[in-house]
């Protein structure tokens, strides 16, 4: 009895521990992009994974920063250890307490105070202020390693060294280093660890277009992380697993007395071992430092921010091949965040993407530029005009943006589930569907429903039509199955509910994946929303910035874009060379004039109706 | 007259504003077994530093050979330390640690393999070549330790306490082999201990050492049957240490009772310390010698029983071969010759333990 119950909490332990890696890997092989429906077996992933360039671009960065800030805090690191081993007492606990703690510090601190540091220094950011700032906080890993085991040798190793006429130098490399070695092995693995594993420090350290994988990976979370990221993960613990095992077998072997000829032979493969392992890191050194080398020549260039994974990556490289502008590209996960750069510093990048609530606040703050249209052609003539008549809300005059995708918000349901037909956001409210409501995770869209049902603007700023909106979505709380932002998809493909308020994009891929969901846009109104391209206030390459957003509107391309972000293009000439006319006539995608006409697009509330919104919301929440 | 080695002038070394040699002078001549002999803080082992070249002087010389070697780096020194606790290379195999000092020489390999070979035989550890150091017992890692210092010819071998880490029967065995070794190689041992017994048993001379200073010197036989002071007596071997008053040549008063001895010119009516080894306290019917006692306490030693008697107001430590009641009432009595009588020194610098501290008998 006991024996089984000790071996189900192993198990269940286990499961803890496991689960999460063993549901990553079998996604990874899941043909469907559903995170709840199995859709066959398949390579695919993998294979495009390697087809990747922002992927592999990413890994190949977080390798490198890995490699080298590794080999320099160790090297630093273990240097630190013999410093601190010739202290006197006092100097050494100080210095070790101190050593200590960027490791107990929060990330967020270290990450902030480096990025002052290197701006105060006028760094450029980039892939040289990464690496700084990793072997940074790598350097209390190595000491953690390699201090404990330096401070347990006796001296009389070292000394014995001396006596029997080494140098000093001599001495330390032949008899303190080899009995270091295992620890400053383990020192370096963890550093290796900790620097790939870094986000936040990486965040703030890093500049325009650079990215390692955990950053690109995070700016992909507002679409849904691609499942070439899980192929991708699969393998890095794979890699992860089979370091383990290979250097748990070598320690096994060397553990055990040898014979003098196995030993010999030991020794050589050692030694050759070690000197290609030198040789790689030095050669990878070396290349790192000429690649980041390039990061610091200024040339013809435009820095583009766009959302994360909203654009077809082909298409950068065209641009770059057909006008000789190299782009640095990087991306924001939400419009706050590219706010909050933006806000530190405009010039850092020439054109951005962000929404329209955030494009009107942008207009307001005097961060962005009118455009000069008659330098964009293409933007005038293929993009429709209602599209820029919905942006006049927030762009008044059409003078400083161009739509690039478009959508509505609305309901997606489960026509096996929901049997009567969906034309307010009343069925919301309906207590038949308890426990089948997804709700969007967000302020303004949740808000936005109630105060359309109740016949509000989804702009309103009247604190009375706030509060009902919001006393309605907590009477709606006890009947909501989630609030939730890109789960809405695997779990209405999944059947797991019967309706969702959801974005238009989102809804194409869903009925797509499950032909028993239909979308609809309420009759009382909704949020159409727009995303625009604009360019910065103090943008230096302007110019290249208008090259860029015009490239955007060519219909070749903003087909080639709406193919791989299947959001509305606004480009109509793009809409009418769509191959499948199954999504050409899509009323999701492309919904008739009508739909658009009671849409209406959020703008900037002013800080005020901000503060009160979060407010509300914040109860909401609670609900209270 | 033997040669000269080592020379230590007027050497003074302290740490953090603490003495641990004031002042020291001391010449080890070659082939000798010279010990550095006294209890844990005494300086010898900052002593033997200095001459191995791991500590500088703060003042003073060391003269190696005629030769100034004060500034000198150990790695440039012709003497070879064995370290306390063997401070052997624990990656490397037993030939790789006697070859290291070899190499790093660059000597021809064939010279390398015949010297390994050599000292592994000089040392009883034949055929150990590819053991790895963490297999071997602490006196077969002790002995590769002296293997590998020893295949460099030094002229000196400095040993720090080489012994203290083993176990009683190893540490008897190991004394024996390091006598062996040292006739066998013909060179100069410098040896550490706190072990009076060690001292004893293998030294050609003792230097006692205290708080810095040296309290005396000579052959084993001196120092155990004259020590010139009670900090000496009390350390090499037990005895019976007490103050007394030195009376006229040839008499010494000792707890109120008037013993004759053959020590002279301490001056009259003087306040002295005197020093009477267990083994020379004989134990005769009451009547038949100098003081009554009772026996308070016996242990059998082995060899010996070792009792406590109790005569004078004083317990006396007492060897023999006799065995003893608990309670039988006996006499004292101690031959003059084996009555040793010491200045009493005059100030504490000199020494460590006075019999005012401890006014009972002693024991190392």
């Amino acid at each position: 009895m006991r024996r089984t119950l000790e071996r189900i909490y192993m198990a269940l332990i286990l499961i803890f521990m496991y689960l999460p890696i063993a549901v990553m890997i079998v996604l990874s092989f899941n043909s469907s992009k559903s995170r709840t429906v199995w859709g066959g077996f398949t390579f695919q992933w993998y294979i495009s994974l390697f087809k990747d360039a922002t992927i592999l671009n990413a890994l190949a960065n977080t390798l490198l920063i890995a490699l080298i800030s590794t080999l320099a805090a160790t090297f630093i690191g273990t240097l630190t250890c013999v410093a601190m081993y010739r202290m006197r007492r006092p100097g050494r606990a100080f210095f070790t307490g101190v050593s200590n703690i960027p490791m107990i510090n929060a990330d967020i601190v270290t990450g902030i105070s480096l990025m002052l540091l290197f701006r105060a220094l006028h760094f450029d950011q980039g892939f040289a202020t990464v690496l700084l700032a990793h072997i940074t906080f790598n350097i209390p890993y190595v000491l953690l390693n390699v201090w404990p085991k330096m401070k347990s040798l006796s001296p009389s190793t070292y000394e014995a060294a001396l006596d029997l006429g080494a140098s000093p130098f001599l001495a330390f490399r032949k008899a303190v280093l080899p009995e270091l070695a295992p620890s400053i092995v383990a020192g370096a693995l963890m550093a290796f660890t900790m620097s790939i594993d870094d986000f936040i420090i990486t965040y703030f350290t890093k500049g325009a277009g650079f990215d390692t994988l955990s950053t690109m990976i995070y700016a992909q979370v507002k679409r849904g992380v691609h499942p070439q990221i899980y192929a991708l993960s699969t393998l890095l613990f794979a890699a992860v697993v089979t370091v383990l095992i290979l250097s748990g077998r070598v320690r096994k072997r060397s553990g055990a007395p040898g014979k003098k000829a196995d030993y010999q032979k030991r020794r050589v493969k050692n030694r050759i071992l070690a000197c290609t392992a030198a040789a790689a890191a030095g050669a990878i050194v070396v290349l790192g430092l000429l690649y980041g080398g390039v990061f610091s020549d200024a040339g013809n260039k435009v820095y583009v921010y766009n959302a994360g994974d909203y654009i077809d990556p082909s298409v950068i490289t065209q641009f770059e091949e057909e006008t000789g502008i190299e782009v640095v590209y990087d991306e924001f996960d939400s419009n706050e965040l590219m706010y909050a750069k933006l806000a530190q510093d405009d010039s850092a990048y020439d054109v951005i993407c962000p929404s329209d609530y955030m494009i009107s606040r942008l207009i307001q703050e005097d961060l962005i530029q009118p455009l000069d249209f008659d330098a964009m052609p293409d933007a005038t003539q293929y993009i429709g005009s209602q599209y820029y008549k919905s942006a006049q809300a927030f762009d008044p005059g059409n003078r400083y943006a161009v739509p690039y995708c478009w959508g509505t918000v609305g309901i997606l349901y489960n026509t096996k589930m929901v049997d009567e037909p969906v034309t307010s956001w009343d069925i919301l409210w309906d207590p038949k569907y308890s426990g089948q409501i997804l709700m969007q995770d967000s302020i303004r869209d949740c808000l936005m429903v109630a105060l359309k049902k109740d016949g509000f603007s989804a702009n309103s700023t009247d604190e009375a039509q706030v509060a009902q909106a919001a006393q309605d979505l907590i009477d709606q709380r006890p009947l909501v199955q989630a609030y939730v932002i890109d789960q809405a998809r695997d779990k209405m493909i999944g059947n797991e509910a019967a309706m969702a308020v959801i974005y238009s994009g989102e809804a194409i891929y869903c009925a797509r994946e499950n032909p028993d969901l239909a979308y609809v846009v309420p009759d009382e109104g909704s949020n159409v929303w727009i995303d625009a391209w604009c360019v910065t206030k103090d943008a230096k390459n302007a110019q290249n910035a208008q090259t860029w957003i015009n490239f955007m509107c060519r219909p070749d391309i903003a087909l080639k874009n709406f193919e791989y972000i299947t959001y509305s293009t606004p480009n109509i000439a793009a809409q009418e060379i769509i191959e499948d006319e199954q999504i050409r006539n899509s009323p999701i995608a492309f919904p008739d004039q009508s739909v658009l006409d009671r849409c209406e697009t959020f703008v900037y509330l002013g800080e005020k109706a901000d503060r009160m919104y979060s407010n509300y919301w914040k109860k909401i929440k609670s609900g209270s | 007259m033997k040669k000269e080695l080592i020379r230590l002038d007027h050497v003074s070394k302290s740490y953090d504003g603490q003495m641990i040699l004031d002042d020291l002078s001391l010449v080890i001549h070659e082939n000798e077994f010279v010990t550095l002999l006294g209890p844990s803080g005494c300086g010898k082992t900052t002593t033997l530093r200095i001459i191995g070249g791991f500590e500088k002087p703060d003042s003073g010389k060391v003269i190696f050979d005629g030769e100034d070697i004060t500034d000198l780096a150990p790695n440039k020194r012709q003497l070879n330390t064995v370290f306390q606790k063997y401070a052997l290379f624990t990656h490397m195999d037993v030939a790789d640690n006697i070859a290291f000092g070899l190499k790093i020489k660059n000597k021809p390999q064939s010279y390398i393999d015949d010297k390994i070979r050599y000292a592994l035989k000089l040392v009883n550890l034949e055929g150990f070549e590819n053991r790895m150091p963490e297999s071997l017992s602490g006196g077969q890692q002790q002995r590769i330790a002296i293997a590998r210092a020893i295949v460099n010819e030094p002229k000196v071998l400095l040993l720090d306490e080489p012994l203290g880490a083993l176990d009683l029967k190893m540490r008897q065995d190991m004394q024996y082999e390091l006598i062996r070794l040292k006739n066998e190689l013909g060179i100069t041992f410098i040896y550490v201990t706190h072990d009076q017994e060690e001292a004893l048993t293998m030294s050609d001379h003792i230097i006692v050492m205290n708080q810095g200073y040296i309290q005396q010197e000579g052959s084993p036989e001196d120092i155990y049957n004259e020590p010139e002071n009670a900090f000496v007596a009390d350390f090499i071997g037990d005895s019976n240490l007490m103050r007394a008053t030195f009376l006229r040549d040839g008499m010494v008063r000792i707890l109120d009772t008037d013993f004759p001895c053959v020590d002279k010119g301490f001056g009259d009516m003087k306040p002295v310390d005197v020093v009477i080894r267990p083994e020379d306290v004989e134990l005769v019917p009451r009547g038949e010698g100098q003081m009554p006692g009772t026996v308070s306490h016996v242990i059998f030693k082995g060899v010996h029983y070792e009792l406590e008697v109790m005569a004078g107001g004083f317990e006396w430590l007492v060897h023999t071969t006799k065995y003893f009641e608990v309670g039988t009432e006996v006499d004292i009595r101690v031959d003059p010759f084996n009555i040793q009588v010491m200045n009493r020194p005059a100030s504490e610098d000199e020494e460590a333990i006075s019999p005012e501290d401890e006014p009972s008998a002693i024991q190392a």
